[in-house]
């Protein structure tokens, strides 16, 4: 009896072609223990969805909101009136917004993996405050988005502690910039948002240089290598699937930025003018201060197909590096 | 010689750059709390000499009832990891140990979800719990239950990722054996499996706490009564209409930050042995 339930484990983990029933019954406890995670994401994942999805195609606004799904259907027009429509100031501040939100998503992935990069070689030796320097590195990530968020916004002031390190103490500026208003604002949300990304993406190619064994790089040694050559042709190679993983957690996580933005400039969404508005706090601000959850709906529907499609390049491009773990 | 020589200038530059970055990271923090045991008069002059006024501490919960949005963070998110992380523990270990059909097309929705804004969600979702309150009469908007439910369901996908990856490692002889032994299946999961991922269920934890605890876009909606409030509601409070008190709205940011801080060192070795087990690989 026993033997032979080790018997049907073996062959259920190799997935052997018997017939679909026998297959579900053997199965049993393994559809037992999905369906609470599967209830949970009907519930708050796909009914949600599906309704957004059905919403960007009503007229939905302060009046009709009680109405929910039987609020007025008008076709295409929401999605017109955010890409099309010359007059809306809908579409102009929907493309500031995802202007600003491509040029924050490529700055910040591209610093975060550097910086992580660099900071992960460097840690990768022996030395004597080693755990140290990696607990001290770690920090920022552990400080709440909306703690960060309220923090550098406090520290961007005009008359703030930047300000006065960067013009009163080492004279790198002439004069005291304003970075919460106009151009500058890019980089007051840039620079928090690094803060406390680089910590986790450091981490976790710390971990993947771990798993690289001494030997590749000695026999690399022998054979005549310099220290570019070894990263370039053992290092990067290694960490191939590592770095795929975190390139499809930034896209994901820089396009659908709200947290730090949202605090940073104060009450309801938080609005950073023209040159700073991203995609999330731009539709926040649409739906819920100007009531208009239909065009609200339509704009994410369009960023999820952006991202969509970002998504597939990405599989494209690292289709052969990632690692099926079993 | 040379050799040396060079290996040693490395190092020295190595290890300067490494303190720069350090600098860079901690600074902020503790520009945080120094500003916290300032007054607010030494705030808007910029003129201070040693920052000791620990009053603000004391006076942080008189201000605002910041012990209330505190207490409600606590609560919400103890509940959600408590909720995700078992709801997500059954379906990791399903994942990874069972080819039952479907489970491919299961594994690819979980990674799906994250594709999806949240913003995508609330409002629908908000609309619903209306709707759920006027025909069903359960309260679910301004209640712990339905912030619990929301949070949990959104933290399974990715903790279901991570667990899967982690319970993959795990050798499957270790089931065979209890199972000869006179397990069954549930019990060979419970009694031996569990015990063995004890690091990646605590790394998934925390992870799944840190992010509860920043939540900030469904707690302004969901919870908009101070009794069920989480913390990133409350803490706006600060910057008023009439006052800024930027002392205070640092010591409330310091005390925010703590208790994660804490919780995250204590765990740190689970956490980066868990995390790097689980989410390192795809």
């Amino acid at each position: 009896m026993r033997y032979r339930e080790i018997k049907n484990r073996r062959k259920a983990v190799k997935g052997n072609k018997t017939g679909l029933l026998t297959r579900i019954r053997n199965n049993k406890l393994a559809y037992l223990l999905i369906t609470p995670a599967i209830i949970g994401m009907i519930l708050i994942h796909f009914i949600p969805i599906v309704s957004g999805i059905i919403m960007s195609f009503l007229k939905l606004n302060q009046f009709t909101l009680k109405q929910f799904l039987k609020a007025p259907f008008i076709g295409l027009d929401n999605y017109k009136a955010i890409l099309f429509d010359p007059k809306s100031t809908i579409r102009s501040g929907f493309f500031d917004a995802l202007r600003n939100t491509a040029i924050f998503g490529l700055i910040c992935s591209v610093l975060v993996i550097g910086i992580a990069f660099l900071l992960a070689i460097l840690l990768n030796r022996q030395f004597k405050f080693r755990g140290l320097a990696r607990t001290l590195l770690m920090t920022p990530w552990v400080v709440p988005s909306f703690v960060v968020g309220m923090l550098w916004g406090f520290m961007w002031q005009n008359d703030g502690i930047i300000n006065k390190v960067l013009v009163d103490v080492f004279h790198i500026l002439p004069e005291k910039p304003f970075w919460l208003t106009g151009p500058m604002v890019m980089v007051a949300i840039i620079i928090p948002t690094i803060w406390r990304q680089v910590p986790f993406v450091m981490l976790m190619l710390l971990a993947g240089l771990q798993q690289i064994p001494d030997e590749y790089y000695e026999a690399s040694k022998i054979d005549g290598a310099n220290a570019w050559n070894r990263f370039y042709h053992v290092t990067l190679p290694l960490l191939r699937s590592v770095l795929s993983i975190q390139i499809l957690n930034g896209i994901i996580n820089y396009v659908y930025s709200f947290n730090i933005v949202a605090m940073m400039f104060g009450h309801g969404a938080g609005f950073p003018g023209r040159y700073g508005d991203l995609l999330m706090t731009n539709i926040n601000r649409n739906s819920f201060q100007i009531w208009q959850f239909g065009t609200g709906a339509a704009a994410t529907v369009i960023v999820m197909l952006c991202v969509m499609l970002l998504v597939a390049i990405w599989y494209k491009v690292f289709q052969n590096d990632l690692v099926v773990s079993d | 010689m040379n050799y040396r020589k060079r290996k040693k200038m490395y190092n020295f530059i190595a290890n300067m750059v490494l303190i720069i970055f350090v600098c860079l990271a901690i600074a902020p923090i503790i520009w945080m709390v120094i500003t916290s045991l300032m007054t607010q008069g030494e705030i808007v002059t910029g003129k201070f000499g040693v920052p000791m006024h620990f009053v603000n501490y004391l006076e942080m919960w008189e201000d605002v009832n910041f012990f209330q949005y505190f207490k409600n963070s606590i609560i919400i998110c103890t509940s959600t990891t408590a909720v995700a992380l078992s709801i997500a523990t059954l379906a990791g270990y399903a994942v990874a140990r069972f080819k039952f059909p479907g489970s491919n097309i299961f594994g690819a929705t979980v990674l799906a979800t994250q594709m999806v804004p949240g913003i995508m969600f609330l409002l629908p979702l908000y609309l619903m719990f209306i709707q759920i309150q006027d025909i069903l009469g359960i309260r679910l908007i301004n209640t712990y239950q339905g912030v619990v439910i929301v949070y949990s369901a959104f933290f399974i996908p990715f903790s279901i990722w991570i667990l899967r990856g982690f319970f993959a490692s795990i050798p499957l002889e270790l089931e065979e054996a209890a199972i000869i032994d006179g397990c069954s299946r549930f019990g060979a999961f419970v009694r031996v499996i569990l015990p063995v991922a004890r690091v990646g269920l605590i790394a998934t934890g925390v992870y799944i706490f840190l992010m509860a605890w920043d939540e900030l876009l469904f707690a302004w909606v969901l919870t908009t009564s101070a009794d069920v409030a989480t913390i990133p509601v409350g803490i706006r409070l600060y910057v008023g209409n009439y006052q800024n008190r930027y002392d205070l709205l640092m010591a409330a940011g310091c005390v925010t930050t703590l208790p994660v801080l804490i919780m995250f060192f204590g765990l740190q070795k689970y956490f980066v042995t868990g995390m790097t087990a689980g989410a390192v690989k795809g």
